[in-house]
Order: C-alpha cells, then sequence, then structure tokens
C-alpha cells in the first residue's frame, strides 16, 4: 500500500468509524433451561460503546472524559486494539486495527497503554528491568548484547535509577511503579499512547511530576496521547481536545480551550460546574439530580434526558446526533436546533 | 467563639510496632473543633490522616496502639475512657463515615433493619418509630423513593446510594460530631456534589460538627470552614479556609497547592513537589518535609514547635513561605 506522502501527513493517526460495543451476560444452564420452557427471551445486554466515531490527530492529545459506566475505558481498549468492536471500525495509519489480514505486531506496538492501577499491572515476579525490556527483546527491536544499556536508557528517560532494575514491583511506590509502566510502553516506539485513568490512583505532589513527565516526552518524541480520565481538571492541563461520553455516546466533542471555556451539551455543562475547585470557594452547589441510569436500560431518546434541566418532549422520543454546531465543535443536542 | 471547644485533641500519637520498626503514624498531632464546625483535614496517602479519625474513636487495632495524647469530647477523655462507656457514645453523639460503605453496611441485612439497629442500640423504641425515623433520615440524605429503599440489601443499591445510606446511617441519631474518612473519593463527580451540598445543609441544620478527611483540597475549598494540613503524622499547618488556600505559609501547603492543575493555565508546568514523602518509620529528625523543601535551612534539622503567627492559625515551620 503505497500512498502519497502528502496524503499520510493528513491522514489522521487514529480513525474510528462507526465503532459500537455491547456486552452480553453469559447465561448458565439453568436460565436457558428455564428460558426454553417459558419461551422467554431474556439476555442482558449492555451498550457500553454506542456508534462513535472520531479521528485522533498526530502530535495531539485527545482528553475523553466521562463518569464511571460511560464506556470510556471499552473505547479506549478498543481503540489499543485490546478489544473488538461489535460494530464499525478502527483505523491506525489507514490499516484496520480489527480486520484479520493485516500483519498484527507491526501496528500493534504503535498503539500503548497505561493502565490506572500500578499495582495490578506489573507482573509481581519479574524484575523491573525485565518487564520494561521484555517486548522489546521479543519483538526483535533490541539486540541481547545492547540490553542493558536500553533498559537503562529507558529507566533514565522516565527519571528512575538504572540501579534499581533488579528490583521487584513491590519495591517501588506508586508514582514510582506509574513510570515502570510508561517505561514499558516506550521501550517499543510507540507512536500513541492510551492512558486509562493513568494518574488517578497517584496522590497529588506525585500526579504533578508524572503529568509533567507525559508532557516533556509528548515534546521530545512527538507522542500521541489519548488521555482517559474522570478528572477534568487533569484533562484541562494536558488536552488539546476533548470528547465527554454519556452512557456509551459521546455527546460533544470539541477544543479544549473553546470547550471548558463555554461547554455546549447540558451534560457537560453540568459535570464542569461540579467538579470541586479551589477557585471556586465555598461556591453553591445546584447538582444535577438523579443517578447515571443503567446501561442495561439506557433511557430512550438523548440518555441524558431524565436528568437534564432543559429536556423537552422531542429529547424523550429522539436520539440527538453529534453534529458540528460550531467549527472544530460538535455537540449532540436537541436544543441546538433552536 | 464560646466556652471551650467541643473536642480537644492533645497530642496524638499513634505508633504501628511492625517488624521493621516502629511506623509512627500520627506524631503529636493536637487540634480543636468547635460546635457546628467543619474542619477539613487534608494530606497525602501516609499522612496520617486516617489513622487520626480511627485514633479518636479507639478503632486502632495491634499491631498499631494510641501510644499518647488526649481527645477530649466535652472534657472527657475518650482515650481513657472504659470499652463500654465510649461504645454508647459512638455511633451516637459521634459517628463515623469511611469511604467504602460496605465498611458501615451489612450484606446480609435489609437497610430497615441495619438502620433500626443503629437507633435502638442507644435509645428504646418500638419498631413502628424505628421504621418512620429510618425513613426520615433517608428523605434527609435525598434518597429517591425511601420506602422502597428500606426493605432493599445493600447490593441492590448503586454506591451513590449506598453512601447515602452510610450517612443516613452515621446521622441517625442526631450526633455532635461526624468523622468523615474519604466519603466521596469514590464517588462520580455528579453523585461527589450532591453528597457534598447536602453534608453541608445537614451540618448547618443538626448543628454536627464534621471532621472531613480528605487528599482532595478543592473538595475542601468548597465545604470547609477550617483547614488543618497534615505531612508524615504531623499537622504542619492549621488556619480558616481563605486563609490556608489563598496565603499558605508552610511550603509543603503551598507545594500541594500549586501541583494542581489550574483554569487557564493549560499545557503549562505543574509545579512539583520533589521527591516523595518518607516512610514512617524513618522519619528524619526536625522537619520531615526538609528533604524535600525548597526553603529549608540548617535549623530546620532540630525539633520544630508550634507557632501562631496569626490569630486563629498554627504552623510548625521555622522558614514560612510569607
Amino acid at each position: 500500500m503505497h500512498q502519497p506522502r502528502l496524503l499520510i501527513a493528513m491522514q489522521p493517526l487514529l480513525e474510528v468509524t462507526d465503532v459500537s460495543k455491547q456486552f452480553r451476560r453469559e447465561t448458565d444452564i439453568a436460565t436457558r433451561v428455564v428460558a426454553a420452557i417459558t419461551g422467554a427471551q431474556k439476555t442482558e445486554v449492555v451498550h457500553a460503546v454506542e456508534k462513535v466515531s472520531l479521528t485522533v490527530d498526530r502530535g495531539e492529545v485527545l482528553g475523553l472524559v466521562g463518569e464511571s459506566g460511560c464506556g470510556k475505558s471499552t473505547l479506549g481498549r478498543i481503540m489499543a486494539g485490546l478489544l473488538a468492536p461489535s460494530s464499525g471500525r478502527v483505523r491506525f495509519e489507514g490499516v484496520d486495527l480489527h480486520s484479520g489480514s493485516r500483519s498484527r505486531p507491526s501496528v500493534d506496538l504503535k498503539i500503548q497503554m497505561i493502565f490506572q492501577d500500578p499495582f495490578a499491572s506489573l507482573n509481581p515476579r519479574m524484575r523491573i528491568g525485565d518487564i520494561v525490556g521484555e517486548a522489546a527483546l521479543v519483538h526483535g527491536l533490541v539486540d541481547r548484547a545492547d540490553h542493558s544499556d536500553f533498559v537503562d536508557r529507558m529507566l533514565i528517560r522516565v527519571g528512575l535509577d538504572p540501579n534499581c532494575k533488579r528490583r521487584y514491583p513491590h519495591q517501588f511506590s506508586g508514582g514510582q511503579r506509574q513510570r515502570i509502566g510508561i517505561a514499558r510502553a516506550l521501550a517499543v516506539e510507540p507512536r500513541l499512547l492510551i492512558c486509562d485513568e493513568a494518574v488517578s490512583a497517584l496522590d497529588v505532589s506525585i500526579r504533578a511530576q508524572v503529568l509533567n513527565l507525559f508532557s516533556e516526552l509528548r515534546e521530545s518524541l512527538g507522542l500521541t496521547y489519548v488521555f482517559i480520565s474522570h478528572d477534568l481538571s487533569v484533562v484541562e492541563h494536558i488536552s488539546d481536545r476533548v470528547a465527554v461520553m454519556y452512557l456509551g455516546r459521546i455527546v460533544e466533542l470539541a477544543r479544549a480551550e473553546a470547550f471548558f471555556q463555554q461547554p455546549n451539551h447540558p451534560y457537560a455543562r453540568a459535570l464542569l460546574e461540579e467538579v470541586p475547585r479551589l477557585e471556586s470557594r465555598r461556591a453553591r452547589y445546584h447538582p444535577i439530580v438523579g443517578e447515571i441510569p443503567s446501561p442495561i436500560a439506557p433511557p430512550a431518546g438523548c440518555h441524558f434526558h431524565p436528568r437534564c434541566p432543559n429536556a423537552g418532549p422531542r429529547c424523550r422520543v429522539e436520539a440527538p446526533v453529534l453534529r458540528e454546531i460550531a467549527p472544530a465543535r460538535w455537540s449532540a443536542c436537541h436544543l441546538n436546533d433552536g | 467563639m464560646t466556652g471551650a471547644p467541643l473536642l480537644e485533641v492533645e497530642e496524638l500519637n499513634t505508633w504501628f510496632f511492625g517488624r521493621q520498626g516502629i511506623a509512627k503514624a500520627v506524631n503529636g498531632v493536637s487540634f480543636t473543633l468547635n460546635e457546628g464546625e467543619i474542619l477539613g483535614v487534608a494530606g497525602e496517602s501516609g499522612s496520617g490522616k486516617s489513622v487520626t479519625g480511627l485514633s479518636m474513636l479507639g478503632l486502632i487495632d495491634p499491631p498499631g496502639r494510641v501510644v499518647s495524647g488526649r481527645v477530649l469530647y466535652r472534657g472527657q477523655d475518650l482515650l481513657g475512657m472504659p470499652a463500654e462507656q465510649l461504645r454508647r457514645l459512638r455511633g451516637n453523639r459521634i459517628s463515623m463515615i469511611f469511604q467504602d460503605p460496605m465498611m458501615t453496611l451489612n450484606p446480609v441485612l435489609r437497610i430497615d433493619t441495619q438502620m433500626i439497629e443503629a437507633l435502638s442500640a442507644h435509645r428504646s423504641l418500638s419498631r413502628g418509630e424505628g421504621r418512620r425515623a429510618a425513613l426520615d433520615a433517608l428523605d434527609r440524605v435525598g434518597i429517591p423513593a425511601p420506602e422502597q429503599r428500606l426493605s432493599n440489601y445493600p447490593h441492590q443499591l448503586s454506591g451513590g446510594m449506598r453512601q447515602r445510606v452510610a450517612i443516613a446511617i452515621a446521622l441517625l441519631n442526631r450526633p455532635d460530631i461526624v468523622i468523615a474518612d474519604e466519603p466521596t473519593t469514590a464517588l462520580d463527580v455528579t453523585i461527589q456534589a450532591q453528597i457534598l451540598h447536602e453534608m453541608r445543609n445537614l451540618c448547618r441544620d443538626s448543628g454536627a460538627a464534621l471532621l472531613w478527611i480528605t487528599h482532595d483540597l478543592a473538595v475542601l475549598a468548597g465545604l470547609a470552614d477550617r483547614i488543618a494540613v497534615m505531612y508524615a503524622g504531623r499537622i504542619v499547618e492549621t488556619g480558616p479556609v481563605d486563609a490556608i488556600l489563598r496565603r499558605p505559609l508552610h511550603p509543603y501547603t503551598t507545594g500541594l497547592i500549586e501541583s494542581l492543575p489550574r483554569r487557564g493555565q493549560r499545557g503549562r508546568r505543574l509545579t512539583q513537589i520533589p521527591g516523595m514523602a518518607p516512610s514512617l518509620s524513618e522519619i528524619p529528625p526536625g522537619c520531615p518535609f526538609m528533604p524535600r523543601c525548597s526553603r529549608a535551612i540548617e535549623h530546620c534539622r532540630s525539633e520544630i514547635g508550634i507557632s501562631t503567627p496569626e490569630p486563629n492559625r498554627t504552623l510548625r515551620c521555622i522558614n514560612p513561605v510569607c
């Protein structure tokens, strides 16, 4: 596949088109027998991601925000190629991530993921030198003779002392473990890092160190990030563009400055108002009412209508589509139709 | 402020005796809590903020032990109190809310059973009266359809609802003091906002004093009257919320505030505190923050006492920021 250079430059790094993911609860044999006898057809389906389309451009940081159960982690895993979508396509530099025909490792290595829990994502029985260096060795990115120097360089790059590469993960603090996770991801020279709540488990002072590290690495290595978080202040700090998810759908997608100055979707507005901030001292809360509905039985129409202060009759029946309401600004809300 | 404070903690020391030495989780902590006041205790993991809360109610298990200090509630020392007498105060005059509501709730009992039990442990009342009081309490914390919720089991409720039930139970006996240990940390932003809002109103209405333990200064900005900042088992600074957040004096407090991402400073490098918190069993002599502090001077190696730089503020630093 030879494309002109110009076309490659204009092409987004990652392209998500109409991706949906449903999870079905496995029915045990007793349930199936009962269903066969009574004739009831009742499989519970969770619509984790519903018809999501977005692009990630080269060198940008896309923030993906939402509350628990909104599908942001599922979408992140689909983007990383770890989970196949039920329908839709994900293309990385034009190559379909989930078609069987492509040569897997070349693309898979280009997308790496960093996880929330630095305690669960490192093998406790491996030395950190092996954790960081294993993948590069297996994939032939480094030969055995240079391996030790290679691991040293990787550890120095994330601010760890190479002398500690013979230690085990339990000998490190949470912040240091997150650095190990980052070093492991960077060792295979990825282009895109998908960070799923990568700083959420860290203390404030350590979180600042890791966020700065992400920014430095972006500069020095030209990395692209998808930064998944429930913490809007962190997302505001690091992102160029922001996508807000609610119950499996993207409700708003915009440039970060514009979004944080004036969010358009009522859910995004509520979310932004309710982030506790140092400046909003003694703020009077006007919390949005109610709970996030179950993704097993999401409300009809706009998923947010039961909690929306401005919901009208149309919102209850017709699902709004995500459309461009201003340049580079997409929102899925009927209220924009006047 | 009139008269004696509702609660006075004096020189509290809670240590954990492990194989690797003694971890001084709480190391000479003193503070006061006035009637109806909301005091925020802020600190990172391992600063001793949770252990402080647990020590006050005698909830420390071996290998930990409250080594010394006093916790005076209306003049009575809770630490020297016979177990039976303390039990009568706990959950009645002083109650506690935990980060995980399943610490409070029994998974195999219905909500009404648990609530009535909490009531009848401290006063005699009929089942009907208990149910009415429980219903009332659930209604106050903003639970929709409380009548139905009463006959649910905890697993049938969402995380936010469970935490609300735990809060309702803590407030059932109209306590004077509620100790809340990170109760909204595990919750979503919109649910956290609802609970903070309700908590503040509930304390205003019932006149209960609140000790809110958290790692999140931004939560305290909208909630607390006063803040105490903890580091490595010590309170390094206390004062009114506005003073602490606008003009922090201790270099650690300054560092904490500056390491938070701010509005309108997108993409800027965050100010970071270098290094990490010391292990609690190897706290350096003198100021524990000294190895990470940019303002450290030779004198910081010696024991630092508590000073009162301004009325209503205390400080444990000899080279403060302003």
